[in-house]
């Protein structure tokens, strides 16, 4: 077995941009993608495994919005961070038939990368969830298909073996401590680290470093999302937004809770 | 066999039971508490599977090989991280759709129809998928089933797993149960240690309000219990008034927070997001801020002094 470690990272859709368009419908186009948040404890940690396992690492993107001309720059950032805080080189795979993609294309998507290329990581680490769709369930797809244990919610991994790796997993009431044979798949959770920013160096670095873009027929493959979006509609809720910006502290304290004593929220 | 229920608490059973049948005779896959208390489960008449483990894991083994003998429609389960696991597990080895956190649910014919949020929930989206599917739910989103009988109960062992458990440690939980009080103060990274945190509790005492936070204050800083921290991934609460203080209004906390009637935010940055998503804001120091609230109410409500 290898020594290898990949990553996958998602250009996720920023949930802090959910702009309205006509009658209520998301404006998807208009929402910029960015690397999904917990990816980014997903490369820290892999920047601190590397050397205890003394392989390679890389990164594995499908990009799942489009259309892929309009996704390019957000897509590059993303891909760019990834080489910069840690991977040797980045796989992404960019095609307008796999758009907009579902769990069952992204995690077939990951594999066909991997086995196309030869490549057998020891470990693979992903996020906990992607903040756009947030359904937690590309990493255990990947571990189903390559026949890899299986880890989800990571928050702590104490210990790589020559083996295994004992990890601390959370539950809703419990963390427990499990060991799982290598070669492994971990998702890992906001918790686990406090994610740096890659240096002015590293990012220098970034760009003379290996990035394959690969169509799906590159890698051999021929699948199709399952997924009909029907319809996406803004959540709207009135808020009265009253922003009360005083000096005066004791003045904003009484214009407060007048109110909300207007509001009869007071005296519950 | 049209269905598959896989249920992991007594809270959830009968909810999923409902669903089920929308799809046809249910069979119930039960673990943890609902293999503990198998009977109750039993009740609702339909033949149930007892897996006498919590690993994803064995889940993902038993629910595999039911697949294969009752070859289901559709299979259901609760959107929590075991059944999450596991169903990714199968989901991924079968190549069939999984969605989770789904609030709603119907047969459209040749398809599985559904809602489910996104975005951080600040999108609903409506989607279809093939047949057959697998389907985890939130809570709370039917009636639950009625009982009806009492079905057969069969154990199913999975032999070895892969995953050892070396431990297993219970979170420090209070207990207090945010998603029924009607005030809550939420408090955020805006705290600068513990000890400051009083501030808060004492607001809290004044409104007779209970004191949540943001997900890093419980789980990096663990100045919260874990059953404190409110949001996408935490509890969901509704009350009448939340105040939330040094809280940036991060779209995952925002979403556990959206069925409040009034929201208040103290935050000393003026461009904080959650300026936006509130009722209504103070641009103020939360040091010198909330002291200063605290007293005025004091005066106003004595009876809570
Ligand atoms: C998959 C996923 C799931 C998540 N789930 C959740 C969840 O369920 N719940 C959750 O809360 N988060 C969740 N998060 C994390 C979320 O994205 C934010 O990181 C988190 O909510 C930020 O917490 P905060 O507001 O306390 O901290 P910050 O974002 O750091 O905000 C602190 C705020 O305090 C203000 N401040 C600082 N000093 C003062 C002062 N003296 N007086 C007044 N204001 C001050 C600052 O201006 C700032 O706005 C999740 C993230 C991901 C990716
Ligand atoms: N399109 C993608 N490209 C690369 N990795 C992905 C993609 N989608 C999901 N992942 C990985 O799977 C994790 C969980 O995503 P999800 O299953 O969508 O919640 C993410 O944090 C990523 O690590």
């Amino acid at each position: 077995m290898g020594r290898d470690i990949a990553v996958l990272v998602k250009a996720s859709l920023n949930p802090e941009v959910v702009r309205q368009g006509a009658e209520g419908a998301y404006d998807i186009d208009y929402t910029p993608l960015k690397i999904s948040d917990v990816d980014r404890n997903a490369l820290e940690e892999a920047a601190r495994l590397k050397s205890i396992l003394g392989g390679r690492v890389y990164s594995i993107t499908v990009l799942t919005w489009g259309p892929s001309k309009a996704r390019d720059k957000d897509l590059k950032l993303a891909v760019q961070e990834a080489l910069a805080k840690v991977a040797d080189e980045a796989y992404v795979v960019v095609d307008d038939s796999i758009i907009p993609g579902d769990p069952i294309v992204t995690s077939n998507v990951i594999v066909g990368v991997l086995k196309s290329r030869g490549l057998k990581p020891a470990l693979i680490l992903a996020g906990e969830a992607s903040v756009d769709e947030s359904t937690s369930q590309v990493p255990g797809r990947v571990a189903a298909k390559l026949g890899y244990s299986y880890v989800g919610y990571v928050r702590r991994i104490l210990e790589v073996r020559e083996n295994s790796v004992v990890v601390e997993r959370d539950v809703e009431e419990y963390v427990e401590t499990l060991e799982a044979p290598l070669p492994a798949v971990l998702s890992v959770t906001q918790e686990i680290n406090e994610p740096r920013p890659p240096t002015l160096i590293q990012i220098r670095m970034a760009s003379k470093k290996p990035l394959h873009v690969l169509s799906l027929a590159g890698i051999g493959l021929n699948v199709k999302p399952k997924r009909l979006i029907k319809e996406m509609r803004v959540v709207t809720v009135f808020r009265k937004q009253v922003v009360l910006e005083e000096a005066n502290l004791e003045k904003a304290a009484e214009k407060l809770i007048e109110y909300l004593d207007k509001e009869g929220v007071l005296r519950i | 066999m049209k269905a598959l229920v896989v249920s992991q608490r007594l809270s959830d059973a009968g909810e999923l039971v409902a669903v089920a049948r929308r799809f046809g005779e249910p069979a119930i896959l039960a673990f943890q508490e609902s293999a503990l208390k198998v009977e109750e489960v039993a009740a609702y008449g339909h033949r149930v599977y007892r897996v006498r483990s919590d690993r994803p894991e064995a889940l993902y083994r038993a629910a595999a090989s039911l697949y294969e003998s009752l070859n289901p429609k559709v299979i259901v389960g609760p959107s929590v991280k075991n059944v999450k696991d596991a169903m990714a597990l199968l989901a991924g080895s079968l190549d069939i759709p999984l969605i989770t956190e789904v609030v709603e649910l119907s047969d459209g014919g040749s398809v599985l129809t559904y809602k489910r949020g996104f975005m951080s929930e600040r999108v609903t989206m409506t989607a279809e998928v093939p047949y057959p599917a697998i389907a985890l739910l939130n809570p709370k989103i039917v009636k639950p089933a009625e009982k009806a009988g009492r079905g057969e109960v069969v154990d199913f062992d999975v032999g070895d797993l892969k995953v050892n458990v070396v431990g297993v440690r219970a979170k420090e939980l209070s207990g207090v149960k945010l998603e029924e009080a009607e005030v809550v103060v939420g408090v955020g990274r805006g705290f600068k240690s513990r000890e400051d945190l009083n501030l808060a509790f004492e607001l809290a005492k004044i409104l007779g309000a209970q004191v949540g936070g943001t997900r890093p204050i419980a789980t990096d800083f663990k100045w919260l219990p874990e059953d404190a921290w409110i949001g996408i991934s935490g509890k969901r609460i509704a009350p009448k008034l939340y105040i939330a203080v040094g809280v940036s209004g991060a779209p995952q906390h925002m979403s556990g927070v959206s069925g409040s009637k009034v929201i208040v935010a103290v935050n000393k940055d003026k461009s904080a997001p959650i300026f936006i998503q509130a009722d209504y804001g103070v641009v103020a120091d939360l040091y010198k801020f909330l002291p200063i609230l605290t007293s005025k109410l004091r005066e106003k409500l004595p009876r809570r002094a």
